[in-house]
């Protein structure tokens, strides 16, 4: 018992630590492009978080949440763009309730099918939704994109902006976290594991399959939408397939079954990707032959393999007292 | 619309669906026997272009014999890649992510060899000689290298039939697609068979890539724009069919070809459309195996 | 077990902030840019080729002692041709390197993107490739200047060329083909634009749209064909241009009608590409020519880059080598490189002598859209062997005047409005 409740404080200590660590960036930095940098990790990090609930947890592997994350940036864009600055916080609102519906009427089809034919007809969607939006360019600027995306008021301050991206994140990511540890995430996990059982159980797979896909839509969508503020400028590339490939490869990275594992395989990514994009024309190579040595070494993801470390660590320990 | 053009317009339909069905041959044949997503399929597409512009264009080998070792050059890069690399991840959990994720890094790996070793510069393989011209049916056109296209893929689709439903390496390729571990206490080495048919499917892709050449552009990047439709094509055979992958090619072939000619201006969205459309009323695909139940 | 991955977590956003590279020494006296091209992929030939130009560019300046006393140094990054990642390049070169210049970009969407950053951080983007009208006109903004001819010019040449074709051999329909994205359809729209201003005539009997990178163009040819336009436009770019004239050569296309391409078909890359297959009598244009004007200060930047490269540049090096020499032009005029008002000042005054320039054309700025004035050529190919691997080169010129291809004051008016 004691245990568990100090468990439970050094839990939400580094749950303090983490956002402080976060929320100390406008104060450290040493120039704004760090405080760009955290920008995309929290936005990527949540992005990949919510797209794990509906991988890593429920076992639903969607090559299509770009789909929701385009959607979340473009109807802020489109928003500003044409009915003024002031509609930028309502967008965010609008589009993340189109996004559920979107995600709830496309989630009706693609969830009759399952494994790899779910991922290929999410994947065709996604597509579909691109190619959409990169040929209707009268209206959405297709390759173009969008510029000039400024926030109103105080939020156009790139640090205030980072302080209310940063608690929405966190929000999010606390509430995604509940979410997988609650009787709901016990039933999705059942859902990938044994999805007959869970019928045995009376539960409904379908419905709880929608669920979680209208809920990492919606996610996704925020951080879609939380990006047109960063950048201020967004781009059709958001709906692309490599988007949804990039999201998969942070949570395959960071480590699928752990909650966390993505967030860290999105900063992974992202610091590799500039770092080494800064360094050398050759990026690609060296980042393919970095991520093909972690993929062969970890196979648990980062965060699993930490994991795994440190219980090994423990019974060393545990052997030794012996 | 006369008839000589719905004859002409049939025939370039084929021309791009017969290209589209042999890089989607090797990604449905290794999806159908190794049960592995490549997703850099188009990656080995590429590298067979470049192989035949070198055998070709700088060493002056005839087309036909380049034709053969680009694809032989390509399997070679395959096989070497699933033994040394693919073949550790078999098995895992999650092992389709994993599949995305490392066949990925071998996009990014190739597309940066190939920049080392040919520069970004485009290149450009000449038609064979035989080929260069075209023939006539009063207003019917038809160039001869893009009916040489039209029969290789019927070609490859009636050997790939042959070779699968009547040859021992054949039926033993779709033994391990369905049970891997009883092909294996047969005493059957699965993890060769895996390595070769990899080797096979990359290898088609290669030769592919040689064969499209003298029609497109061998640049670096070149892999990426076939791999999309590619998979859709497989996609809509159903996943490791191969009857079903060249049907399925004519069909986008078709279907693109005729929205060119009527509505051009929407003729892009037409192939994802076909697709969305085909997967909501049939999502394993038009042409999907058989389901051998599992006891 | 939970609380290891929250500090691996922290640990990461923390090496973050550390593991970034520090360098902020303002004091020395050096003009720092901020290039970005791409240089995988695609269009990594016209990135490759703008670093190496850039570079031989920086090079001669420094050798004989820089600029008011400041040595040049450019940072090239790949910017993968991606907005959003061109982006964090941007804000990078802007706030931990300090750069003086942003540079570059060949893709407009990407370029787009970075001249919203040009505006907000109010550093001056000098674009040298990309071709959107839409940068100099709709999205308009004090930051930016481009070295390079737009897509407006090329089509406004374009439509005097077809105009003058008439009176020789006369011509009715047109249809276009070109890449289903921004760059082709402003493309269709400026040259119809520039038709209908020119007075010129015409029909429309088809318009293509296969999407970029698109590997296969049969179908399109075959409707074509079924169309009998006299003149086809095409406004590929790259290696779809090699991919459809290949096609096309097999199904006859060019003995049936005009193959009629002035904004990128004239680029060498085509030539390199095609060698010997290219056919003869395609009507192409570019932004820069290798053969064309004779004039010393081209043939020695094309001899020069063959020298330090081993190949002939593409249009996309001469754009860069301008924009050095216009940076280098701008801070010797105003004495310093950190002065940004005043180099506005003295780049919208820019009066500049260019490879591209033939006898006595000087290129210049103008200040209403910040884009470079510059005469037009259009050619047909013949054979020449003088820039292997090409067997084939532009000959035929038909050069326009600078001032006719500028956007007229109402065009402007009209777009900026929207």
């Amino acid at each position: 018992m004691t245990m568990k409740i100090s468990r439970t404080n050094t839990a939400a200590a580094l749950w303090c630590l983490m956002i402080i660590g976060f929320a100390l960036v406008p104060v450290l930095m040493t120039s704004t492009y760090q405080l760009n940098l955290a920008c995309h990790v929290l936005i990527w990090g949540l992005f990949a978080v919510a797209f794990n609930m509906l991988w890593g947890v429920t076992g639903m592997l969607s090559f299509g949440q770009a789909l929701y994350y385009g959607l979340g940036a473009y109807f802020v864009g489109l928003m500003v763009e044409y009915l003024g600055r002031a509609w930028y916080l309502p967008a965010i609102g609008i589009g993340i309730l189109a996004a559920a519906l979107t995600a709830f009427l496309l989630g009706l089809i693609v969830i009759r099918v399952g494994g790899v034919y779910f991922t290929m007809l999410t994947l065709a969607f996604g597509q579909l939704a691109w190619q959409i939006m990169f040929k209707w360019y009268e209206f959405t600027g297709g390759d173009d994109g969008i510029q000039g995306i400024i926030p109103p008021g105080i939020l156009a301050n790139p640090i205030v902006y980072y302080y209310g991206l940063l608690v929405l994140v966190m929000i999010s990511i606390w509430m995604l976290k509940r979410m997988a540890y609650s009787p709901f995430g016990l039933i999705l996990r059942c859902v990938r594991q044994n999805p007959e059982r869970v019928r045995f159980l009376g539960r409904r797979v379908r419905r709880n399959q929608l669920r979680v896909y209208i809920i990492s839509s919606l996610f996704a969508a925020l951080a879609g939408s939380l990006m047109a503020g960063v950048d201020n400028s967004i781009h059709t590339d958001m709906f692309f397939w490599t988007t949804s490939g990039e999201v998969i490869l942070m949570s395959v990275l960071g480590g699928l079954n752990q909650f966390f594992g993505p967030f860290v395989g999105a900063a992974v990514i992202i610091m590799i990707e500039d770092i080494v994009g800064a360094w050398t024309e050759y990026w690609s190579l060296i980042i393919g032959t970095v991520i093909l040595v972690m993929v062969i070494a970890f196979p648990k993801g980062l965060v699993g393999e930490l994991h795994q470390l440190k219980l090994r660590l423990t019974q060393l320990r545990a052997r030794r007292s012996q | 619309m006369d008839f000589s053009f719905f004859i002409t317009q049939t025939i370039s339909g084929l021309t791009m669906a017969t290209l589209l069905f042999l890089v989607a041959s090797g990604l449905t044949l290794i999806f159908g026997v190794g049960n592995v997503f490549n997703f850099a399929h188009g990656s080995f597409y590429m590298i067979g272009a470049y192989f035949g512009y070198q055998l070709v264009a700088v060493w002056e080998i005839n087309f036909w014999l380049a034709l053969v070792l680009a694809g032989i050059g390509a399997g070679l890069v395959g096989m070497l890649a699933e033994a040394l690399f693919l073949r550790r991840i078999y098995g895992r959990p999650n092992e389709g992510g994993f599949q995305i994720l490392l066949t990925y890094c071998f996009i990014l790996i190739i597309d940066d060899v190939v920049k080392l070793v040919w520069g970004t510069e485009y290149k450009s393989l000449p038609r064979p000689h035989g080929f260069t011209g075209a023939v006539n049916f009063g207003d019917i056109f038809l160039p001869a290298y893009n009916l040489l296209i039209i029969g290789v893929g019927v070609v490859v689709v009636v050997a790939a039939w042959w070779i699968l439903a009547r040859t021992r390496p054949g039926k033993i390729a779709r033994a391990a697609a369905v049970d891997r571990e009883m092909v294996d206490t047969l005493g059957v080495n699965v993890p060769l068979t895996m390595t070769l048919v990899f080797g096979i499917a990359t290898g088609l892709g290669g030769m592919t890539g040689a064969l499209a050449a003298p029609l497109r552009t061998v640049t670096p990047g070149a892999g990426i724009e076939v791999i999309i439709d590619s998979l859709i094509v497989v996609v809509l055979g159903g996943m490791g069919n191969f009857w079903g992958a060249w049907l399925g090619a004519i069909l986008i072939g078709e279907v693109n070809a005729f929205a060119v000619a009527f509505l051009p201006k929407w003729a892009s969205l037409f192939s994802f459309l076909v697709m969305v459309i085909v997967l909501i009323f049939k999502p394993e695909g038009l042409f999907a195996p058989r389901q051998v139940r599992k006891v | 077990m939970r609380n290891k991955r929250l500090l691996v977590c922290l640990t990461i956003a923390f090496l973050a902030f550390i593991v970034v590279p520090f360098c902020a020494s303002a004091e020395d006296k050096t003009i720092r840019i901020g290039a970005m091209y791409p240089m995988t992929g695609r269009a990594g030939l016209y990135g490759k080729d703008s670093v190496a130009a850039a570079e031989m560019a920086i090079d001669e300046i420094n050798s004989k002692g820089g600029v008011a006393g400041y040595k040049i140094d450019a940072t090239f990054t790949d910017s993968k041709a991606k907005p959003a990642y061109a982006v964090r390049v941007a804000k990078r070169y802007i706030s931990e390197e300090n750069v003086h210049f942003l540079f570059g970009v060949v893709s407009s969407g990407v370029g787009l993107a970075v001249t919203e950053i040009s505006h907000q951080y109010k550093k001056i983007f000098i674009g040298t490739d990309h071709a959107s009208t839409r940068l100099t006109v709709d999205n308009f903004q004090p930051y930016y200047f481009r070295v390079s001819n737009n897509t407006f010019q090329s089509m406004a040449a374009g439509a005097l060329y077809l105009k003058e074709l008439a009176q020789s051999k006369p011509w009715k329909t047109i249809a276009f083909i070109g890449p289903d994205y921004a760059y082709g359809h402003s493309q269709w729209d400026e040259i119809r634009y520039n038709l209908d201003r020119f007075g010129v005539p015409y029909k429309v009997v088809g318009e293509y749209w296969p999407k970029v990178f698109a590997p296969d163009y049969t179908s399109y040819i075959t409707a074509i064909l079924n169309d009998k336009p006299d003149v086809l436009v095409a406004g590929f770019w790259g290696g779809d241009t090699v991919a459809f004239i290949k096609q096309a050569q097999a199904y006859g296309l060019f003995q049936r009608m005009l193959y009629f391409h002035p904004d990128a078909g004239g680029n060498y890359e085509l030539m390199s590409a095609m060698g010997a297959e290219l056919p003869d009598g395609l009507v192409l244009g570019a932004r820069h020519y290798d053969n064309w004007p004779e004039t010393d200060l081209n043939r020695n930047f094309v001899e020069e880059f063959h020298k330090r490269t081993g190949r002939f540049p593409t249009y996309a090096a001469e754009g860069a080598y301008a924009g050095i020499y216009a940076i280098a032009q701008a801070v010797e005029a105003v004495g310093n490189p950190d002065d940004t008002e005043a180099l506005v000042k003295a780049l919208e005054s820019l009066k500049i002598k260019l490879p591209e320039d033939p006898e006595g054309f000087t290129s210049y700025m103008r200040p209403e859209t910040h884009q470079i004035t510059q005469v037009m050529a259009i050619g047909t190919t013949v054979p020449n062997s003088d820039y292997p691997p090409a067997k084939k080169m532009l000959g035929n010129w038909k050069v326009y005047n600078a001032e006719e291809l500028v956007p007229p004051v109402e065009y402007l008016k009209e777009k900026r409005q929207k």
